[in-house]
């Protein structure tokens, strides 16, 4: 509370040098900002995803080669700002919808604050990151689809995507919780939000697919079998494989 | 969160506790309530952020008129995405199947009318079948538009699988989720109208749900392609569920 009283009117104007601000992701600075300067709010958080998740999808990409970098960087701020726009419709339905009075270009402007500092926090798992890339053995005849080196990557750089997604989303929760009296509605919310940004977050990034190696070819931006397939189908055809098999074997 | 707004400006909203069916707050009360519905892009907002609003105006003299919008809207929005569910399989399906959705989601309508009236009165309620009427077409208008939320997310999938079944599997989960939360606005519309007891609104819920999806096999294919518009064979949905899951993987067009 002091602290807003001390910096008041400083903090309310949000600028390009704010980003230490916005991580600290104070509720009631977050709500001004939403209110008070929306346009700004979302060029800022726009420009925090081009530079934050780009920084980290280029660190994917040079993996494998330098144009390969250049295409995840820009393929990683596309998925979402895709996926926000996608469900900016949709999301701004179900706020209300579940208890939440907030506006179909406030609700953008809360699912785009969430994604921004995800994209921030991956921009700082950047350089973890890149010293994984340059440890894991390059993409030659001893690497393969199978190398469980390979594998330690996918996953690493997964689970780095899924942690910033999850503080970006927890991070929004008192944001969230300002706009309503209880805390159940606020985290029903955030829920939900989550759940469709996933659903369609996942199958944005199966389209733009590969993010960092295609096997089957030479680096393009988007593979040859871009709209071949959903990614819930491929789990599901996996998993039942792997049941299969395992019925068999057992 | 006001303390720390010391000047004047626009500030997140608070917002009241839903009423429960056991204590409802009597439309009207609340002066918000009684603000008037002056067209469909207005019902469509209310019905969205305060839904009292429409179940006050269905119950004042000439509610005709917000029944007639909200039909309104609950077709164009039904077309829509009707079309992008033809956007799957192309060609003829870009008429069919926009057609056979908004035609079928206001059959089953239609056809339950009479049942959900009928379990209404038995339940003591004291509502008119016109605001019944109004109450359903706020249902249909609710999951419509819910249903052009969706839309994004099922053009891409449609663009991106070949699986009718998936497909198939999408949008019946999409049409439940669009439907739970018009049969929400339902039973609180339903709270306000004295009625001793919910279980003939659940009966008829069931009833509902049951006659839309087997709507979706009787104008069968929706998804898919088919040489006839209508179905040469008359099936039960368990079953032609069944038979589309069994069936080899097919292509979108065949």
């Amino acid at each position: 509370m002091s602290a807003h009283a001390t910096t008041n009117e400083f903090a309310l104007r949000l600028r390009p040098d704010s980003a230490d601000l916005f991580l600290r992701a104070d509720a009631h600075l977050l709500c001004k900002w939403v209110v008070r300067q929306r346009a700004r709010l979302i060029w800022f958080c726009i420009a925090l995803i081009i530079i934050g998740s780009g920084i980290y999808g280029a660190t994917m990409g040079i993996w494998r080669e330098p144009l390969q970098a250049l295409y995840t960087g820009i393929k990683l701020p596309l998925v979402i700002l895709l996926t926000t726009c996608g469900n900016g419709l949709l999301n701004g339905m179900l706020a209300p919808l579940l208890g939440l009075q907030v506006g179909f270009r406030q609700s953008f402007v809360l699912v785009l604050i969430s994604f921004a500092l995800a994209s921030l926090i991956l921009a700082a798992f950047s350089p973890v990151a890149l010293f994984l890339v340059w440890n894991t053995p390059p993409l030659n005849g001893t690497t393969r689809l199978s190398s469980p080196e390979y594998g330690f990557l996918q996953l690493t750089l997964a689970g780095f995507i899924a942690a910033a997604g999850i503080i970006g989303n927890v991070r929004l929760l008192p944001l969230l919780r300002g706009w309503t009296n209880s805390y159940a509605i606020a985290r029903r919310v955030l829920f939900v939000w989550l759940a469709t940004n996933l659903f369609l977050g996942s199958q944005i990034a199966w389209v733009l697919r590969p993010f960092i190696w295609d096997p089957a070819g030479k680096t393009r931006f988007i593979g040859t079998e871009y709209f071949r397939g959903s990614f819930y189908e491929t789990v599901f055809e996996a998993t039942r494989r792997l049941i299969i098999k395992h019925e068999q074997n057992f | 969160m006001n303390e720390l707004n010391p000047t004047a400006g626009p500030i997140p909203p608070t917002i009241a506790t839903p009423p429960r069916l056991s204590k409802p707050v009597p439309l009207g009360e609340d002066p918000a309530d009684r603000e008037p519905i002056t067209g469909p892009l207005t019902a469509v907002e209310a019905v969205l952020r305060a839904p009292r609003r429409i179940m006050y105006q269905l119950r004042q003299p000439g509610s005709g008129q917000l029944i007639l919008e909200m039909l309104l809207v609950s077709l164009v929005c039904s077309l829509i995405y009707g079309l992008v569910v033809g956007t799957f399989s192309m060609g003829p399906q870009l008429l069919a199947a926009p057609v056979k959705i908004a035609g079928g989601l206001l059959v089953s309508a239609l056809i339950c009318l009479p049942s959900l009236y009928i379990f209404t009165c038995l339940s003591g309620s004291e509502a008119r079948l016109s605001e019944i009427f109004g109450l359903v077409a706020g249902l249909l208008m609710l999951m419509t538009i819910l249903l052009i939320g969706f839309a994004p997310v099922a053009w891409l999938f449609s663009q991106s699988t070949e699986s009718v079944v998936w497909m198939g599997v999408l949008h019946l989960v999409f049409w439940f989720i669009a439907t739970m939360f018009g049969l929400k606005f339902l039973d609180a519309g339903f709270s306000h109208s004295k009625a001793r007891s919910s279980a003939g609104l659940y009966t008829w819920v069931i009833i509902f749900i049951l006659v839309a999806v087997q709507m979706t096999t009787a104008l069968r294919p929706i998804v898919g392609k088919s040489d006839t518009f209508f179905p040469t064979q008359k099936k039960f949905f368990l079953s032609h569920w069944g038979d589309s899951l069994n069936a080899p993987a097919r292509p979108a067009g065949q």
